[in-house]
């Protein structure tokens, strides 16, 4: 764990070089370039509350910004982990001609996706202060969330861009998986709606407290429990300590894989 | 660094590269599932690097020839950190650049002056010293207004003038180079030696794997041969050509006395 820091210190550079690498690719030839990264939840909040407010008749109220203060940060993980699934695999010209530390890779997908992320929340900004939404002070709560989330992002990118490398299954097995977990876990409802008898399986999902976090804040505001908060951070490390330490033991052989 | 190995700026002892050669390998889950239940897996180990021991002193080059397939690529991306051998030792004194085929760390969406940055912080230069070399790197590869074009439009040619640029700019203390300079054209290739030269000149290592018997014995103090990832011969570049040429050595005064007359 210890190696974690250290080498991402050490590298900073050399991630920061590759994030702003990866976000220069997905922008490239687009005529909007970085505006996307402003474009998309706002183009996206059109949409499902044209949906969800006119069509479905969701009972909550500014839906717009109950959805967006969680899905901004699903995003971010959801995209990271499907950059980061490939990020060995895809950057294995550079990884077969020179030596470096293998969890730059992984980070750097990381870093690009907050970079977005951080983008993202100023539409979102707009969108409040647009409906007219209160301005809760809980939001200077949000990098407690934040962060723990991207705890748990990391972990999880670690063990996905390890696996990804010997199967390649991984990357499409990872798709499914956020899927479900995109349904099963409260983003475009609310806990509420959720049947009281399934209630107990919310409990088990280490996404949902985090993800709850940055809706108290921005869309309730109101501040997590404690224990809650706690939860969190023992999810996050937990996930960061499992994910890392598989990607430590493999990490010499990639080269022989990609 | 260890005592032992001063002076010496790699020490290469019984190094083994063992690779597993799995006969079409599961690249799938369905193909392993329906393979761990029929119980076959098909491989056989096979080693790239076998058994090799050699010492490089500070300031020597080193040529390696040897077939294709004999383990000099092999050799170099162990010594360049980029594979974690089998079995054996290697300590390597210094920092290392590596050439190891065209394009060693570029990336091809990225213009020639963001893969120098990228490049150096690589091999663990910070922002700043890559910025104060760019213009030398620059001047040196002669590559003109290519140097804002994504390089994956480049002609191996312009690739290779980059990489060697980059990595002789950044002043390492052992250069690793395999094959590469083949693709230069003459005038760029007489540039590249004549820098090699200087580089031999301050005291620095260089590893050449090349097919240019001519470059070898022009440029190189000692050569090695490698055969199906041996070491077959170790001494004067001149011997290790006709060795690896298959002609008959000179006859040494030791083998003219073991020889029946």
């Amino acid at each position: 764990m210890i190696e974690l820091f250290q080498d991402t210190f050490r590298y900073r550079q050399l991630i920061w070089a590759l994030a702003l690498k990866e976000l220069k690719i997905r922008y490239k030839r687009s005529v909007l370039g970085f505006l996307w990264a402003l474009l998309n939840p706002m183009l996206l909040m059109l949409v499902l509350s044209v949906v969800f407010s006119t069509i479905m008749l969701a009972p909550i109220p500014h839906y717009a910004i109950f959805l967006l203060s969680v899905l901004l940060p699903w995003t971010f993980f959801a995209q990271s982990l499907s950059y980061a699934a490939e990020s060995i695999v895809g950057n294995a010209d550079l990884i077969k001609k020179v030596r470096v530390a293998k969890l730059v890779f992984p980070v750097a997908a990381v870093v690009s996706n907050m970079i977005n992320f951080l983008l993202s929340m100023i539409p979102l900004v707009l969108i409040v202060l647009a409906m007219r939404h209160p301005f809760h002070w809980t939001w200077i709560f949000l990098p407690v969330p934040l962060l723990a989330l991207t705890i748990f992002t990391l972990g999880a990118t670690f063990f996905f861009a390890a696996a990804n490398v010997y199967y390649r299954d991984v990357a499409h097995i990872l798709q499914v998986l956020l899927n479900v977990l995109f349904y099963v876990t409260p983003i475009i409802y609310s806990i509420d709606f959720f049947p009281a008898k399934y209630r107990w399986l919310l409990k088990l999902n280490p996404i949902q407290y985090i993800l709850n976090g940055f809706r108290l804040s921005v869309y309730y505001g109101l501040l997590p429990s404690a224990a809650s908060v706690v939860a969190c951070f023992v999810c996050a490390f937990a996930m960061l300590i499992v994910g890392f330490g598989i990607f430590k033991k493999h990490q010499d052989e990639f080269v022989f894989y990609v | 660094m260890s005592e032992r190995i001063a002076g010496s700026a790699i020490v290469v002892e019984n190094l083994v590269q063992r690779f597993r050669v799995i006969h079409e390998r599961p690249d799938t889950v369905r193909e392993l599932f329906s393979r761990f239940f029929r119980k076959e897996y098909n491989y056989h180990d096979f080693d790239a690097v076998h058994n090799v021991s050699f010492r490089v002193p500070k300031g020597q080059v080193l040529g390696i020839i040897g077939r294709n397939g004999s383990g000099k690529s092999t050799l170099l991306k162990i010594i360049a950190g980029v594979y974690r051998p089998t079995l054996g030792r290697v300590e390597v004194c210094g920092q290392v650049a590596p050439l190891i085929e065209l394009g060693a760390g570029m990336h091809g969406e990225l213009t020639g002056r963001e893969n120098i940055l990228l490049n150096g912080l690589m091999m663990g230069y910070s922002k700043k010293q890559m910025l104060e070399r760019e213009q030398k790197i620059i001047e040196f590869a002669e590559i003109g207004d290519f140097i804002d074009v994504p390089v994956k439009q480049y002609s191996s040619g312009m690739y290779m003038r980059l990489a060697f640029s980059v990595a002789t700019e950044i002043d390492p203390d052992i250069l690793v180079i395999d094959e590469i300079l083949a693709v230069g054209d003459a005038p760029f290739q007489d540039k590249c030696f004549d820098r090699l030269a200087r580089f031999r000149e301050s005291g620095k290592t260089i590893l050449l794997v090349s097919h240019s018997l001519d470059q070898i014995e022009k440029v190189c103090d000692r050569c090695l041969v490698m055969d199906r990832g041996r070491l077959s011969f170790d001494g004067r570049p001149a011997e290790a050509i006709a060795v690896y040429k298959g002609e008959p050595l000179l006859t040494t005064a030791h083998e003219l006395a073991s020889s029946p007359a």
